[in-house]
């Protein structure tokens, strides 16, 4: 904005000017685009400030997202911000990185592809590229045509490749959309829809909506050997054993019988009898096969004769409506394929943009070695990451939030990517354009190319033009669908890299490997808000882990955070011991996405002792030595659809002795009965209903401690009703605004009355009196206000898209494990951050267990995810005891943080009951140091409507009060009353299960309104009088017609 | 003092007006031997030039780590949330309670004519007054900014921002700025008959003007020593609610958290309790030391350390009752979270912190039940460095573990300190002795107004030229020992 005034010193008018300028910029400009986190392609809306992408949020003109956006989509910004990004183009001299300009980098691209073509060799060329839909994958094979080399391989290391097989041979589309909402049995053979496998976003919301029609709701049986988090979603666990699921699901679909599935599964033939039974009762059911073993494709074809007999077809798998997320992805076999062909020695050059081959391969494919083996490497990645490395030249790429693009998003749908804001890095240029600057140095192809950059080529090729695009590109999607793909061609896979089955020669437990759900295949490391986002099953950060029964860590005298070391005939990998009720005494599972490293030896990034300039190789520094390489344990087996199998072997279990703290942000997995996440049966439900019914609508008050028995999932109900009925009797004396009409019209709402407290009495004798803005009738009206949230944990899947979006919008520093970003395996000392419990999350996940109290195994424990935040108590017992009321509440119900006034006695903190206050122990907002959050240019995501708290005072969650004043003022401004749900807060808008409502509960035309109405709902600790606004609506459990679990 | 009695013959009646009476030191034999016993300590020795350097060196550390702490953040310590509250408050009512013994001797045994008190009031004044000058710092030190302490102190400001009149914490503010000043007076109005006898002796032209200044022109005149006793009455009147009334306070600080452990009616009983138990135990960590290496046996005796055993041993039981009332009271509350709280203190992850203070606290005391070991002064020097590390740790109990287990389970944690707290926690015992030690050199360690009250004055002495001869070694010290009834 500044720089016109120049340097001959600033003129007043120059300065208004200036000002008056900069004061317009601070209003948010958004551009719909496209989210490349994951195959899927959500539409996101990037809002920026200043030119700066600040925060994105789903699109809610998006078909597939609805508006909706996960924790990985939300991260994007801090890929595009990232310090560790490469920031020019290098070259490899002697083994040396050199910076190099683009002009020469560009002409010695065109020089070893024209030797290339020269020696005839061109044809073998490989261009790796991570899987992604809509023009550029065309306009690319078109480019590599151009220079005679083949088409690119679109690699996608999430692809579940024997479900795209299996649906393309019975549904004709590689991926239907799968309708939860339709169906009346959800059973998943370790099909992770919740945990990224398939389209995440799309399916959650999906499979929410469904649970939400309580009493309609699926009832969902997950069979797998390891409850991932769409495991822990489930109402009933089978645990059978790796690589029985076929057996499972072939007897099921009557090609063999129960009895020899009970064998091999090692589930009780009843159980299976049962399953047998609701799927010929419960239609339509929803059927998915997602486990990854080597049998994943004769898995997935008895699903599908599964769901054939359940009448799934045409219903809950929408065949007629496909999905193009996977369409042309490559199978990992033919990566493997390719490397082979590499290690031969006939690939004279080699492009990889996006994937990172090196790290997800498993160590047995030798990518290095073979890779070495190439002549020419040209990396066109944006981040330092293994593959990168062992390249010769590396043509960075511009950021998906800097460049021009599309997907598709379905077969109709165009969903456009539009650049948000310039280039973080002037240096960086998309591939796509650089692509074309090849194309133009060659005679031959440059004709091709007359519009000389890729954006101008995709107008050229929009239907309808650039009037057309331009539409298009300001909404972010449009009817419509790009260039259809050549289909790669590549060598056939050996049939022997196949294997029919499980290898169950070597060692005592099987091994399950899994897509970590916040990582993705290890593409999510290098962003701190995914390595300080709690693990939603484990719960566990910035490290790695093997989960262990605790009946085998028993066993085998294992503890919590001890350091274990597995070993596979392919490798062994060590990282601490968690002890997980969700997996199968017999098997140990660890998940996949840390353990990035270096090819050379490089010390941990030290924030003030490293020079900024140099390149954090191994994925940059927040990715470098973080946790365990999950790969060095598998072999480079597939099965027969080409997907890398990652559940393909036996392992051995051995104790080093070492001993860490296992960076974890859970404290009790057990709620001690105290009520916090509650849950109950439809039976329970109508019994409440009827209980309540006539006296009182609102479900609010008396719950809290007649519920809680039915937490602990022992004697529930009885006797509890009467202490209810007596609790209420008292509340009708005390409390102040309790619904007897007593209150003002717009205070009705019981919250809204509770929050108020004496200041919103409105009593006879109160009434005259002049409180300020506290009172009913001042003219701000913020008293007859009550912000309040319903989360709905019924709906709520844990997933943590909510936790990742508060970061965003709010400022919230991550902390590390130790220090900033320091090695996490180092932890023999205690450290500083989150060792020490110090994380900053305004808002998380708590996940509670229910049953399975012992150390012996059961399939019969249930997990809650209660999201928790500050309540903002009507009668919050923070604020009391402030001494510099640095903490009050406002006239419309907020319990606000001052945070210049807060001197930091932390006592609010101790005298919170929910534990919801995060105090800043270091400076993380302050610049060299080695706590510093926000290292150049990440700093530049920050949300200017919120402050970076300074170190030594408190903070917590504000229900983004920044929001609600916008809204406020805006409405103030254009003349008019607040419109009902006009916005919402930060967590409520990315909620991919839409859980959370948030609103004025004073208000009925507030959709909040009518939630805290519900039947389900109920205050956390409410015996403890504080009021609070936030509403939490129990979850609803289908324990099914006759299943063990309840009896 | 010089209420104005009848004189009597007989030595052995007691004078039942004046508040040592009944207390008789065989081992002092006039006014001048009072002077020169105790005058004579002030004399700077080899020793203790080397504890006044031990001390500062430790103020140093403490120092020096507050200073790194302040640059870091708060951080630097141990905090592992939920334990908000740590070391430094741990330390804060450790140094409060601490401070409390000294007005307790010398304005309540005062008023209730405890003549035991006549020869350790002094010392256990001067270990008060210091005491809540250590503990008054830690409420600032342990802010997440410190610099803005003065926030919590109602001065008129153009924001027109007040303290929370709601909070504990502001109470405290009160409630320790009332103990000190009120301490310190008392304190230093005890001293002026004293620093006008230094004066009056002194004869380094400085020292002498400012010991002058310092008695305020005292001349002895029974006017002055009628003013004198009058002051000295009215402030002891005035200082012994103070002494119920801070730690009660302090007790707030706990008391009225919802916080599971904390929320408890029993607090400030408990807290005053514990606080006068902590302080006679320090009272025994100084004086026993000091009357040794001071040679001071025969002021200090052991009937003066048994009657104050026998306070610590009552102290103790309330204290004991305290703590079973509290599992009492969790046992039948029928509230989960507090009965689950206290199981885990006891049997839980801080059992042994428990079991600490539970053995040093209520058990070991319980040997002051024998009078040996009631006049066993290792014994009682011993116990009482056990009464300490007790003290310190009943404060850790309330502190740490009610914080680590509250209410909401996916919240519980854990703490461990680090070496800033540890390097603060022993400045503090460098700040405390620094001054002492300096006090010790400075000023008279015993009332020697009030121990010439209970010398007999010359003039009534019977001319006992075998006494004149007795060394001190061979005097019977201990009458009751004598008497052969133990």
């Amino acid at each position: 904005m500044s720089n016109q005034t120049g340097s001959t010193g600033v003129k007043r008018r120059d300065f208004l000017k200036v000002l008056g300028a900069s004061s317009a910029a601070v209003a948010s400009t958004y551009y719909a685009t496209t989210c490349r986190e994951c195959a899927a392609g959500c539409g996101v809306i990037a809002e920026t400030r200043d030119g700066r992408v600040t925060k994105l949020e789903g699109n809610p003109e998006h078909p597939l997202n609805r508006g909706a956006l996960c924790a990985r989509g939300q991260s994007a910004v801090q890929g595009l911000y990232n310090p560790d990004r490469l920031r020019g183009p290098m070259v490899k001299e002697g083994g040396v990185w050199k910076p190099i300009d683009w002009d020469r980098a560009l002409t010695l691209l065109s020089q070893r592809i024209g030797e290339a073509r020269s020696r005839g060799s061109a044809a073998n060329a490989v261009f790796i590229n991570q899987h992604e839909t809509g023009s550029f994958p065309s306009f690319l094979d078109a480019w590599l045509a151009g220079f005679g080399m083949r088409p690119h391989l679109s690699v996608d290391f999430e692809a579940d490749s024997a479900a795209v097989e299996a649906n393309r041979a019975a549904y004709g589309t590689s991926w239907p959309r799968l309708s939860f909402q339709d169906a009346r049995l959800i059973v998943s053979f370790g099909a992770d829809f919740l945990d990224g496998w398939g389209m995440s976003v799309p399916q959650q919301l999906d499979f929410a909506d469904a649970r939400a029609k309580i009493e309609g709701a699926p009832r969902f049986v997950y069979v797998g050997p390891r409850r991932s988090l769409t495991g822990l979603n489930a109402d009933q666990w089978i645990a059978c054993r790796p690589g029985s699921e076929v057996a499972i699901a072939n007897a099921l679909a009557g090609r063999g019988t129960l009895a020899d599935a009970a064998t091999a599964s090692g589930v009780s033939e009843a159980t299976l009898a049962r399953l047998q039974q609701e799927l010929t009762t419960a239609k339509p059911a929803l059927v998915l096969a997602g486990a990854r073993g080597p049998d994943a494709l004769a898995l997935a074809q008895a699903v599908v004769a599964i769901n054939q007999s359940a009448g799934a077809v045409g219903t809950t798998i929408r065949n007629a409506e496909p999905m193009t997320a996977f369409d042309g992805a490559v199978r990992v076999a033919d990566v493997l394929a390719t490397v082979e062909q590499m290690r031969s020695g006939a690939v004279p050059i080699a492009f990889v943009r996006g994937a990172n081959p090196a790290f997800s391969l498993p160590a047995g494919a030798r990518f290095a070695d073979a890779f070495a083996k190439v002549p020419f490497k040209v990396s066109f990645s944006m981040y330092p990451d293994e593959t990168t490395e062992l390249c010769d030249l590396i043509l960075p790429d511009q950021h998906s939030l800097e460049s021009w693009g599309d997907a598709q998003a379905t077969p109709n749908v165009i969903s456009t990517q539009q650049p948000a804001m310039d280039p973080v890095f002037s240096g960086t240029r998309a591939t796509a354009d650089v692509l074309i600057q090849v194309a133009l140095k060659d005679p031959a192809n440059a004709a091709r190319y007359p519009q000389r950059d890729y954006r101008s080529w995709l107008i050229s090729r929009f239907a309808g033009g650039m009037s057309a695009f331009t539409a298009a590109v300001a909404k972010g999607v449009s009817a419509g669908s790009t260039a259809p793909r050549t289909t790669p061609t590549v060598a056939a896979v050996a049939p022997a890299q196949a294997a029919p089955s499980l290898d169950t020669s070597h060692g005592d437990f099987y091994l399950v490997t899994y897509l970590s759900p916040v990582l993705g295949d290890g593409r999510g490391a290098n962003k701190p808000w995914l390595q300080e986002l709690p693990d939603p099953v484990s719960k566990v950060l910035w490290s790695s882990w093997v989960e262990i029964h605790p009946q085998t860590a028993a066993r085998l005298g294992i503890e919590r955070g001890d350091i274990v070391e597995v070993t596979t005939q392919s490798g062994k990998v060590r990282a601490p011991a968690y002890l997980y009720l969700g997996v199968r005494p017999d098997t140990l599972a660890v998940a996949i996405g840390q353990g990035h490293a270096s090819a050379t030896r490089l010390d941990a990034f030290e924030p003030k002792h490293t020079d900024r300039n140099t390149i954090q190789w191994g994925y940059g520094r927040y990715a470098r030595g973080i946790g365990a390489r999950t790969q060095d344990l598998l072999a480079p087996r597939t099965d027969l659809a080409g997907g890398l199998a990652l559940v393909s072997t036996k392992a051995t279990l051995a104790k080093t002795g070492d001993h860490e703290t296992l960076v974890s942000t859970e404290g009790s997995a057990r709620q001690h009965g105290r009520g916090i996440a509650q849950a109950l049966t439809l039976t329970q439900l109508a019994g409440l209903q009827q209980s309540r019914g006539a006296e009182n609508a609102n479900a609010l008050a008396p719950q809290g401690s007649a519920n809680q028995e039915s937490g602990g999932g022992g004697s529930q109900g009885e006797g509890a009703g009467g202490k209810a009925e007596g609790a209420r009797g008292e509340h009708h004396e005390e409390i102040p605004g309790e619904p007897s009409g007593q209150f003002l019209p717009g205070l009705r709402s019981p919250v809204a009355a509770d929050a108020q407290g004496d200041l919103g009495s409105p009593t006879a004798e109160d009434r005259g009196k002049e409180k300020g803005m506290y009172a009913p009738n001042h003219w701000s009206g913020m008293a007859n206000r009550r912000w309040a949230m319903t989360i709905d944990l019924a709906r709520c899947t844990g997933c943590s898209a909510c936790v990742t979006a508060c970061y965003a919008e709010n400022n919230i520093p991550t902390v590390g494990a130790s220090w900033q970003n320091a090695t996490v395996f180092a932890v023999s000392k205690p450290g500083f951050n989150i060792t020490r419990g110090r994380e900053m999350n305004w808002l998380r996940i708590e996940r509670y267990f229910e049953g399975a109290e012992s150390e012996q195994f059961t399939e019969d424990f249930e997990a809650r995810f209660t999201p928790m935040l500050c309540q903002h108590c009507g009668n919050a017992p923070c604020e009391p005891v402030c001494p510099v009321y640095a903490t009050y509440h406002a006239p419309d119900g907020l319990n606000v943080q001052v945070y210049n006034r807060c001197v930091g006695t932390r006592y609010c903190s101790n005298n919170c009951p929910y534990k919801v206050r995060y105090f800043n122990w270091f400076g993380y907002g302050e610049e060299d140091r080695k706590q510093y959050a926000f290292p150049e240019p990440l700093h530049w995501q920050l949300n200017p409507d919120v402050t970076v708290r300074t170190k030594g005072v408190m903070e917590k969650c504000t229900f983004c009060v920044q929001r609600i004043r916008e809204a406020e003022t805006r409405a103030k401004t254009e003349g008019r009353e607040l419109v009902a749900n006009e916005f919402t807060t930060a967590c409520a808008q990315a909620c991919p299960s839409r859980a959370i409502t948030f609103g004025d509960a004073a208000d009925p035309k507030w959709a909040v309104t009518q939630a805290v109405e519900d039947r389900r709902a109920y205050h956390v600790f409410e015996e403890l009088n504080t009021y609070t606004a936030v509403v939490y609506l129990k979850k609803v459990n289908h324990p099914g017609p006759a299943s063990p679990a309840r009896s | 003092m010089a209420t104005v009695v009848e004189p009597r013959r007989d030595d052995s009646m007691q004078r039942p007006n004046i508040p040592s009476a009944g207390n008789r030191l065989p081992g002092v034999r006039d006014y001048e031997q009072v002077d020169r016993d105790i005058i004579g300590t002030l004399r700077p020795t080899l020793g203790w030039f080397a504890a006044l350097g031990t001390a500062v060196l430790c103020l140093l550390i403490g120092i020096s780590a507050w200073t790194y702490q302040i640059h870091e953040g708060l951080g630097a310590a141990g905090y592992h949330p939920p334990v908000m509250w740590g070391v430094y408050i741990i330390t804060f009512v450790f140094w409060v309670g601490i401070g409390h013994a000294g007005t307790l001797i010398s304005a309540i045994l005062y008023l209730f004519r405890a003549g035991f008190r006549t020869t350790i009031y002094r010392a256990a004044e001067a270990m008060t007054v210091f005491a809540v000058m250590t503990a008054g710092l830690f409420p600032i030190l342990h802010l997440g900014r410190p610099w803005k302490f003065f926030w919590l102190i109602p001065y008129p400001n153009w924001r027109l921002i007040w303290p929370n009149p709601k909070s504990p914490l502001v109470w405290d503010v009160f409630a320790i700025l009332t103990y000190l000043t009120v301490s310190a007076t008392f304190f230093y109005v005890g001293l002026i008959p004293d620093i006008a006898v230094l004066r009056d002796q002194e004869t380094n032209p400085v020292r002498k003007r400012i010991f002058a200044a310092l008695s305020l022109g005292w001349r002895n005149s029974d006017r002055e020593w009628r003013h004198f006793t009058r002051a000295y009455l009215f402030l002891a009147a005035f200082a012994t609610p103070l002494v119920l009334s801070v730690h009660s306070v302090v007790s707030f600080d706990f008391a009225m958290a919802l916080t599971p452990g904390w929320h408890a009616t029993v607090f400030p009983p408990y807290f005053v309790a514990g606080a006068i138990f902590s302080g006679i135990g320090m009272v025994f960590t100084i004086i026993i030391p000091l009357r040794r290496f001071f040679g001071l046996q025969h002021f200090v005796t052991i009937n003066d350390l048994d009657a104050a055993a026998k306070l610590c041993l009552f102290t103790s039981s309330v204290v004991g009752l305290a703590y079973l009332t509290e599992f009492q009271v969790a046992w039948m509350s029928g509230n989960r979270v507090e009965q689950e709280y206290f199981w885990n203190r006891v049997f839980g992850q801080w059992a042994w912190a428990a079991w600490i203070m539970l053995i040093c606290n209520m058990v070991l005391p319980l040997s002051l039940f024998s009078q040996r070991l009631r006049r066993n002064t290792t014994w009682l020097f011993i116990l009482s460095l056990f009464i300490n590390l007790g003290m310190w740790f009943e404060r850790f109990v309330i502190v740490v573990p009610s914080l680590s287990h509250e209410f909401e389970p996916w919240q519980w944690g854990s703490y461990a300190p680090t070496w800033v707290d540890y390097s603060i926690l022993l400045g503090s015992f460098g700040w405390f002795f620094m001054w002492f030690l300096l006090f010790i050199k400075q000023l008279p360690v015993m009332a020697l107004a009030e121990i010439k009250e209970i010398v007999p004055p010359k003039m009534r002495r019977p001319i006992d030229p075998e006494e004149r001869d007795h060394d001190l070694d061979t005097l019977t010290l201990d009458p009751i020992n004598t008497a052969g009834d133990d």
